[in-house]
């Protein structure tokens, strides 16, 4: 072993630091370029507050000015199960596998996988 | 030999360094819940800080203005021109009269087609409660509803609704401009590109990073499942583009759709088209000119985008299409329409 650190030159100390940060590089250009599990997303207010797994079943309740909205994951699906809200068009909408349910009066939003920009990756935004 | 390549490492490395140190421009984007709606904002930059400022920045324009002219807050300055209807001039901010502006400017061009006074027939109905008031309460409303007797007073920055029982509603117009303004909030932050979509009125400026146009989708007005089903993209910088159609808030009773763009002559539903796509230099002109040109109906619209100097596509009651000169090239129909 110390042999080999003594043959070491400096031209091969820096190509090893160059292969090491090649590879951290190559970690994280792969994380942002792959694609993740699916998720399910709970948005209050425009800021990202949960981030599950759609994978695993799971019942969670989130806070608002109505009162608290419980949010259910099962089966791959994701629906909002209850809420006090006054028309509660959230609850109607039922279960989703990919896209979004809003809640404007409470102002949540959750989302599957990325929305509906999942199916139409090439447009950047819709009208209608 | 090894000390070529210490060499050559010497001049590799500050070029790695360099290269990685200089951040490419990004799209960077975020929703928030504004004037009852999903806004979103996408912006390009190299910086993820500069970005988020200038988003929330121009969020916050957008929350302030929507706070402005809320139908229904008590503490807006609609609300108070409202309240005060017949009675006194109410002293609004410039944004509040630079959208009752340019309202009225549509509502003179579209013969009325478009008109902000209608909030008093609006009100009667309720679209996810399914209501659809009585004919003699539609019928009684309507002569309250007349842009005409809007008075502005400039002098003062002031504005009067002529009846008592007269009601601004400037739901059809105000998304629009909130994303004119939010688009000079992002320029002013020194962002070059991007677009702002309250809801379904768009603006888009600059390009993306690869130096492309922005593809905008055009919804499909009468869509198979629940997913966003497309009819039409545009591709597009630098333009407004909104979208008015019979399929956003509506119930069915008896075969009949009825839905939320009321013909101001009327009091009921427009029913000669399913959705207008209007494309223009301005937000607010796209928002505004959509909705009048829905209510005109295929024929006359055609006439008034024309006069108007927008662009146009309308879908009419019948699944026809109709659209004029200016979109040949920017706007592409999916194939199976």
């Amino acid at each position: 072993m110390k042999t080999v650190i003594k043959n070491t030159t400096v031209a091969d100390k820096l190509l090893f630091l160059f292969m090491i940060m090649a590879s951290l590089a190559g970690i994280f250009i792969s994380r942002a370029a792959l694609p993740q599990g699916r998720e399910v997303v709970v948005e209050i207010n425009g800021e990202k507050e949960y981030a599950f797994v759609l994978d695993q079943d799971r019942t969670f309740s989130v806070p608002g000015p109505y009162g608290d909205t419980v949010i259910e994951i099962r089966n791959k699906k994701a629906r909002v199960k209850e809420a006090h809200c006054p028309n509660r068009l959230c609850e109607k909408q039922g279960w989703i596998s990919k896209g979004v349910i809003v809640c404007m009066p409470n102002r949540i939003m959750v989302s599957v996988g990325s929305g509906a920009a999942n199916s139409l990756k090439e447009v950047d935004a819709i009208t209608g | 030999m090894k000390k070529k390549i210490l060499i050559l490492c010497c001049v590799l490395f500050p070029v790695f360094f360099v290269s990685c140190g200089k951040a490419k421009p990004s799209i960077y984007k975020k929703t928030k819940p504004l004037m009852d709606t999903l806004v979103t904002i996408t912006v390009v930059s190299a910086s993820e800080e500069e970005a988020d400022k200038a988003i929330e920045k121009a969020f916050s324009v957008i929350g302030q203005f929507g706070n402005k002219i809320n139908f229904f807050s008590d503490k807006s300055e609609l609300s108070a021109i409202n309240k005060n209807a017949g009675i006194a001039p109410v002293k609004v901010s410039d944004e509040t009269m630079g959208v009752i502006e340019r309202a009225l400017f549509i509502s003179e061009k579209s013969g009325g087609a478009f008109d902000p006074t209608i909030g008093p027939e609006i009100r009667l109905w309720d679209f996810y409660k399914k209501v659809r008031p009585e004919d003699a309460a539609i019928k009684k409303n309507l002569s309250l509803v007349n842009f005409r007797d809007i008075i502005l007073d400039h002098s003062k920055s002031t504005v009067l609704l002529k009846r008592n029982g007269m009601m601004l509603d400037l739901g059809g117009i105000a998304k629009g401009y909130a994303a004119d303004l939010a688009l000079a909030s992002l320029r002013q932050d020194k962002i070059a590109a991007g677009i702002v979509a309250a809801a379904g009125d768009i603006r888009a400026f600059g390009l993306k990073p690869d130096g492309t146009l922005w593809n905008i989708g055009i919804k499909n007005p009468r869509q198979k499942s629940e997913a966003d089903e497309l009819i039409a993209r545009a591709r597009l910088t630098n333009k407004a583009i909104s979208t008015s159609g019979d399929y956003e808030r509506y119930f069915m009773d008896n075969g009949r759709r009825f839905h939320h763009i009321l013909d101001p002559k009327t009091g009921y539903p427009a029913s000669q088209c399913r959705s207008v796509t209007v494309i223009s230099d301005s937000g607010i002109f796209a928002d505004g000119f959509s909705t009048a040109v829905f209510v005109s109906g295929p024929e006359k619209g055609m006439e008034l985008v024309r006069q108007a100097g927008v662009d146009a596509v309308i879908i009419d009651k019948d699944g026809g299409i109709h659209t004029t000169p200016g979109i040949k090239g920017m706007v592409t129909f999916e194939d199976s329409h």
